[in-house]
């Protein structure tokens, strides 16, 4: 029993002992991520993705010599849980930087506290404009602002569909709200005139109501943006009420990820959506990536995960381009960044009244046979795109 | 009005009444469990997301149809109400505690435990069940080819309306007419009264929070069909079912069938008429409005002109 103890006591010591050594040359990073709530769905993927290019890197000799170890806090979705996850992590685990979480308000509250506390924050997945909009210094966004989602889909929808009239519906949150209105003022910009401009409350029942007043305008397309559930939703029930526009597209995020498809099943047919990546974009690393999650997971990702795939390796390319590992340091290194990762070229500029903004091409998507296309912009499409769509009578 | 405003008002009264139908389901159980413990029971839309998931998994692992759930999860619902009635609330009953209203704390330790219980085991992940029938729809036009005007009634709103009808029907069946139905009227009406009767009002209690939880369990699986799931989602219907509730008059049956009804009917014309976004608004207003000029709720109305009882 003693020897027994004595062993245990020895072997546990062990364990302390080993760790401490591993701790000297290893790098750990927190990631907050929201992988519980409402979206937890797109923190899930991202936090796999971190994984995937954590495993590659560290098969390649780890950051200048040093072994990433990922660790995720859990920020819920809710920007008070994020931005005291940002205070712990600066303040308590000395984090010379951060990167991650996923949607707009809370990159917005860990914006705020990073340059308050002059850190360098990568921003990954937050798309609402005003984070790169307030003159910070030490935030910088790989992925372009909701206003450039649809720059890709303008371009379609000015020399295909050429629409005369078009009707809005989006979420009420920060996302939806700055990508309703980018819609706005690219509509009067093309002279488009928006019929209805219509916001909802997230997790509604029935947006029947408003649709059929939606559909009593005869809009040339109807524009929305939403979270995964309730674009599927919104498309079953124009699919009910048979509402024919010539087009319906969608601002990304729900519209953009497979199970958009699975929930909407044959509603979800011909409509197209702005995003910023799929899984046959041409940049080098891409392929890989997709297929490597495909077979860990079953399914491609979306643009969440290669922003977060891609995110870690800007993060290596900065550190190891940096003087020292210093937040100071760091940032100058990150400004200089120049590179063409799997998500696409990264470079942060300061114009358009934004500062540290990645601009870059967005891809527009169509639902083909269940499966999303890429359709535009033509030098990187798969197949032509499937215009004008057929009523929602003759469909079947 | 022209034909497309007709046609707009008409559609929005459509799904104004589906909509309504189901919301008097779902504030039944809560008025029934108010009327006869004059309790308001927080947990009553975490019930009804625990019914949903028993629907959601019988269709997934056995394929059984959310429809005919609705004969498996109510009954698992409505035993799964005695036993919280039994062991948890019944204790606190008695207790003597510096809050008047410690059951009601209660009942939201119970939702929340359930909510996390459901996010522990089914992560939070969005569900929604893939029934083949879903965008499926009636449509005015084609049965009368010519009509000016194009309505169209969804098959699975329309199905889930008539079985809240048909369950409803049957539960007024069960209050008038049979002995235990009688005996919970008579325990709602005065507790004392009935217990001098000799109606086992301890009994009774136990049998109406079963039934109040079986009923929303129901509620539960007619709204899969045309909703999605997640843990989280008791919160919003615990709020609806509680307008219901007060805009019915605290405890009458059919006060909360109209209530339901005049709900669903307001916030589908408020988000055509008014926007979207102004529904939840509107389901306040009514809210207030009722509280200050009809705290008695629909059921002061119905007594006023004797309709009811």
């Amino acid at each position: 029993m003693r020897r027994l103890s004595i062993l245990l006591i020895l072997v546990f010591m062990l364990g302390i002992f080993s760790s401490g050594i591993a701790a000297a040359d290893t790098l750990n990073l927190s990631i907050p991520l929201p992988l519980t709530g409402s979206q937890a769905k797109f923190g899930e993927m991202e936090k796999k993705s971190y994984e995937i290019a954590a495993e590659e890197i560290n098969a390649k000799g780890g950051i200048k010599g040093k072994k990433v170890v990922l660790e995720f806090e859990d920020s819920q979705g809710k920007p008070e849980i994020s931005r005291s996850i940002a205070e712990k992590l600066i303040d308590v685990k000395k984090q010379p930087f951060i990167i991650g979480d996923y949607s707009s308000s809370c990159s917005k509250a860990i914006a705020a506290v990073a340059e308050e506390r002059k850190t360098p924050y990568l921003v990954v997945t937050g798309a609402a404009d005003d984070i790169t909009q307030q003159n910070y210094k030490y935030v910088f966004r790989m992925n372009p602002s909701s206003a450039y989602y649809s720059s890709g889909l303008m371009s379609f929808l000015s020399e295909v569909v050429k629409p005369k009239t078009v009707a809005i519906l989006y979420e009420s949150s920060d996302f939806g709200t700055s990508g309703a209105k980018d819609m706005e003022n690219q509509a009067a910009k093309t002279g488009m005139k928006v019929l209805v401009n219509e916001k909802y409350e997230k997790g509604a029942v029935d947006f029947k109501p408003v649709l059929s007043k939606l559909k009593a305008t005869r809009p040339d397309v109807i524009y929305m943006v939403s979270y995964v559930m309730d674009a599927a939703l919104l498309m079953k029930q124009i699919k009910e009420l048979r509402i024919d526009a010539k087009l319906f597209a969608g601002g990304a995020a729900g519209f953009a990820i497979p199970e958009f498809i699975d929930n909407a099943k044959d509603a979800a047919e011909y409509v197209v959506t702005s995003t910023l990546w799929s899984s046959q974009v041409t940049y080098p690393g891409a392929k890989e990536y997709a297929e490597k999650y495909k077979k860990m997971n079953g399914d491609y990702p979306s643009y969440h995960g290669a922003e977060a795939y891609s995110a870690l390796y800007i993060l290596k390319d900065t550190l190891e381009r940096a003087k020292s590992w210093s937040s100071e340091d760091i940032r100058t290194a990150m400004k200089a960044t120049d590179m063409v990762t799997a998500f696409g070229p990264i470079k942060f500029e300061d114009k358009d009244g934004y500062q540290n903004q990645n601009f870059m091409d967005t891809l527009v998507l169509q639902v083909m046979n269940g499966v999303h296309q890429t359709i535009w912009p033509k030098k990187y499409a798969t197949t032509k795109y499937n215009y004008p769509i057929p009523k929602w009578r003759d469909r079947k | 009005m022209t034909s497309a405003a007709i046609e707009v008002f008409l559609q929005t009264l459509i799904a104004g009444i589906l909509l309504g139908g189901l919301y008097a389901l779902i504030g039944l159980g809560m008025t029934l469990i108010m009327g006869v413990m004059k309790i308001i029971n927080l947990a009553h839309g975490e019930l009804m997301m625990v019914g949903m998931y028993i629907a959601y998994w019988m269709f997934v692992l056995f394929n059984i149809d959310p429809y005919l759930s609705v004969f498996i999860a109510t009954p698992i619902l409505f035993f799964l109400g005695i036993a919280l009635q039994k062991f948890l609330i019944n204790p606190v009953l008695k207790v003597d505690s510096i809050l008047p209203e410690n059951q009601v704390i209660l009942t939201v330790g119970i939702g929340m435990v359930l909510a996390n219980l459901a996010t522990i085991f089914f992560k939070s992940d969005y569900r929604s069940t893939p029934v083949s029938y879903a965008t499926n729809a009636f449509y005015l036009s084609d049965y009368w080819r010519d009509s000016p005007i194009e309505l169209s009634l969804s098959v699975p709103w329309t199905v889930s309306f008539v079985l809240a009808v048909i369950i409803t029907i049957s539960l007024w069946f069960f209050l008038a007419r049979t002995d235990t139905g009688k005996s919970i009227r008579a325990t709602a009406q005065d507790t004392d009264a009935a217990l001098l009767m000799g109606v086992n009002v301890k009994l009774m209690r136990v049998v109406t929070f079963g039934i109040g939880s079986g009923l929303v369990g129901a509620a539960g699986c007619l709204f899969l069909p045309i909703y999605y799931l997640f843990p989280s989602l008791g919160g919003q219907f615990t709020l609806i079912a509680f307008v219901i509730t007060i805009l019915g008059g605290l405890g009458s049956t059919i006060g909360a069938i109209i209530g339901g009804l005049i709900l669903g009917v307001f916030e589908s014309m408020t988000a055509t008429y008014v926007g979207m976004g102004w529904a939840p608004v509107g389901r306040f207003v009514i809210f207030v409005v009722c509280l200050i000029f009809l705290p008695g709720g629909v059921a002061s109305l119905l007594k006023r002109k004797k309709l009811g009882k």
